[in-house]
């Protein structure tokens, strides 16, 4: 029955996909990558069209950004053709990269709540959260432990900041 | 007042009780980002920036150039000991240096490699203090069409000595231009891409995108590896290193103080670029190849040597041209602007005080930290004990504190988390970081001498090619050729790849 149960897991290994990470495929990613830089060469094109460009002999604020957009675009256009002539060999192998581990997507999560909030609830206050989050699921700390750890980490971080250093955060609703 | 007498004045102000506690603060500091894989010297000196802000500016500036120096010495000590390069410019003591530790004789090759860097940092110094005046005078005759010149020079050398793809590279020059652009426009003041948004006006905070781009996509791709990290301890008494390792060592240390001096100036990644020449010319040179890899202790002589001896000569473009070579001097140069001072060939007339100083605090500093690194190396290892989920917590804190104290804007911590994202994504597909922030700090001078001269000569382009243009593009294409002939000589482009695979 054991054996059946290990036999079976082993066949039903080659079908389970985890969730995290994602594999996406070199050459792939590389195209992926060249497209939004040319997208971002288009947003500021698109952008600095409407500055004054001025003249060829006397450029305006928009010159400047506009010819750039326009390289970036071209050195995107440049990099995805590389890729894509790349991938067109045979011998060529699109090595797999490995995107999104669970431990970069909490890290990234609790740092982007910092921003957010920095101001309304104060710029310890927020520290201190994504402190807690991170020992809880990054160092597989105690909850309890954590807040604690967190607590000290931020009383010692306004000393040394706020006491020491004279940097002034945001003290939010207090 | 002579050099000398600038140096004497600039050795008062270095041996001060000031000055000497915020070097040795700024050497102590260094040696720890160096050693904690994740910190580099860019993420240490933006760090400490807000401390800075208090000080007399000679003194705020000695103690980030002691983290600069400080964070190179310091990255030798975990590739040695544990196989982990704490900066980008040890990966190739990795090889032979970690070698030597599993053979138990990690005391010299930490000893040596400390004695190298110790004279390629103070080889480096002489160079800055000699080259820097001279070339300061020349700058000043020159008029901003030359000024254009030499910067796309620069931006171009960084493209082309690259490791990378060099497209690649170019694209992030370009990118970095692009985004440099972002604030009100010098010339007329109109805002552009700021989105009505008044944060947005001063452009983009280099602090911040720098700790973005280099310090947390750094931290996101170590989340990934789950190694644990075993160090090697080394006892002070086995640090002498025998007869035969300093007879080894003695031209290696020669070779890389030579190499790093010439890469300092090459903009780029000038400091890595130089550990990864000189390991190919020691390896070239030797009697015994095929000891490389093996432990052989020129293996970590010439590297370590060499990329101290960038530190000196990658503050030359910066002090003398307000040029910046690497990340690292792009942060200084944003430290003297906020303090009000402009580095460049003005500097040494306006503010004498501030380049004697930095000149007499980096003989000091070096010798701070061959004193500090020796016999407190037991302790720097201990810091990789630390688990790393604890560390990147306390790393993420004090970089967001950091960052924020810049401008004391919310804004700026976006731009953090959102750049190390982008950086995240754009290191896993070979985008270097480098070029980009180099691009953002030259960007904004860039278009607006590129501009006054076009305004000055009435719009003719044949302003960028008058006789001192020719010159500068000339003497630059020529230090180039040479470097790239070195470079193609002992099989830089091959051995870099070798070397770093295997490391």
């Amino acid at each position: 029955m054991a054996d059946q149960a290990t036999d079976h897991a082993q066949q039903s290994a080659p079908r389970e996909r985890r969730a995290f990470p994602w594999l996406i495929g070199a050459r792939r990613g590389g195209l992926l990558t060249a497209a939004a830089l040319a997208l971002i060469g288009i947003v500021f094109g698109w952008q600095a069209a409407l500055l004054d460009l001025g003249h060829v002999g006397l450029p305006g604020p928009g010159f400047f950004p506009l010819a750039l957009s326009l390289v970036l675009v071209v050195f995107s256009a440049a990099i995805a053709l590389e890729g894509w002539l790349s991938s067109a060999k045979e011998s060529a192998k699109d090595e797999p990269l490995e995107f999104g581990h669970p431990q970069v997507l909490i890290a990234f999560a609790a740092l982007l709540a910092v921003p957010i909030l920095f101001e309304p609830l104060g710029g310890l206050i927020a520290l201190g959260l994504m402190t807690a989050v991170l020992l809880v699921f990054l160092a597989r700390v105690p909850p309890l432990l954590a807040i604690v750890w967190s607590a000290l980490g931020m009383a010692a971080s306004w000393y040394l900041f706020g006491e020491l250093l004279g940097v002034r955060l945001p003290i939010g609703p207090f | 007042m002579t050099g000398f007498d600038q140096l004497v004045r600039g050795f008062a102000i270095a041996l001060s009780w000031k000055g000497l506690l915020y070097c040795f603060i700024g050497c102590l500091w260094g040696t720890i980002v160096g050693v904690l894989p994740g910190l580099g010297p860019l993420a240490g000196m933006t760090l400490l920036l807000p401390l800075t802000f208090g000080l007399d500016p000679t003194i705020g500036i000695i103690m980030l150039t002691g983290i600069f120096y400080g964070a190179m010495y310091g990255g030798s000590t975990t590739s040695i000991l544990v196989r982990i390069p704490g900066e980008a410019a040890s990966v190739v003591t990795c090889i032979d240096g970690y070698e030597m530790a599993r053979q138990g004789r990690a005391g010299p090759a930490l000893m040596i490699s400390a004695v190298g860097s110790f004279i390629g940092g103070t080889v480096s110094v002489l160079g800055l203090m000699f080259i820097a005046p001279p070339l300061a005078k020349v700058m000043i005759a020159i008029g901003p069409s030359v000024e254009v010149v030499l910067m796309l020079l620069a931006l171009f050398v960084i493209s082309v000595v690259s490791a990378g793809s060099r497209i690649k590279t170019a694209t992030m020059v370009v990118l970095g231009l692009l985004l440099g652009t972002i604030g009100l426009d010098n010339l007329t003041g109109a805002p552009r891409f700021t989105f009505g948004s008044p944060e947005l006006s001063g452009g983009l905070s280099f602090a911040a995108l720098a700790i973005g781009l280099f310090g947390l996509s750094e931290i996101l791709i170590n989340l990934e590896k789950t190694e644990t990290i075993k160090a090697i301890q080394p006892k002070l008494r086995d640090l002498i290193p025998r007869w035969n390792d300093m007879r080894d060592s003695a031209p290696a240390v020669a070779r890389g103080s030579v190499i790093g001096f010439i890469f300092g100036i090459i903009p780029g990644v000038s400091h890595v670029v130089s550990t990864f020449v000189s390991y190919a010319v020691e390896k070239r040179l030797s009697k015994h190849p095929e000891q490389f890899g093996k432990g052989a202790i020129a293996g970590v002589a010439g590297p370590e040597t060499a990329n101290n001896a960038v530190t000196g000569t990658a503050m030359i473009p910066l002090l003398a041209l307000g040029i910046p070579s690497i990340p690292a001097t792009a942060l200084l140069l944003s430290a003297l602007t906020i303090h009000g001072v402009q580095p460049g060939p003005l500097l040494l007339t306006d503010r004498p005080e501030v380049f004697w100083g930095l000149v007499a605090s980096m003989y000091i500093g070096n010798i701070i930290l061959l004193a500090l690194n020796l016999p407190l190396v037991g302790i720097f290892v201990n810091l990789l004990r630390i688990p790393y989920p604890w560390l990147v917590t306390a790393i993420l804190v004090v970089s967001i504190i950091g960052v924020y104290s810049v401008n004391s804007s919310s804004i700026d911590i976006w731009i953090t988390v959102i750049s190390g994202g982008v950086g995240y994504v754009l290191r896993k597909f070979g985008y270097e970081m480098a070029p980009l922030l180099l691009a953002l700090v030259l960007g904004d001078r860039l278009e607006a001498n590129f501009r006054l001269a076009l305004t000055m000569s009435g719009g003719s382009y044949a302003t960028f090619l008058d006789t001192a243009s020719i010159v500068v593009l000339g003497s630059v294409l020529a230090l180039l050729l040479l470097v790239q002939a070195l470079a193609w000589a002992f099989g830089y482009r091959k051995s870099f790849a070798d070397d770093a695979e295997r490391a």
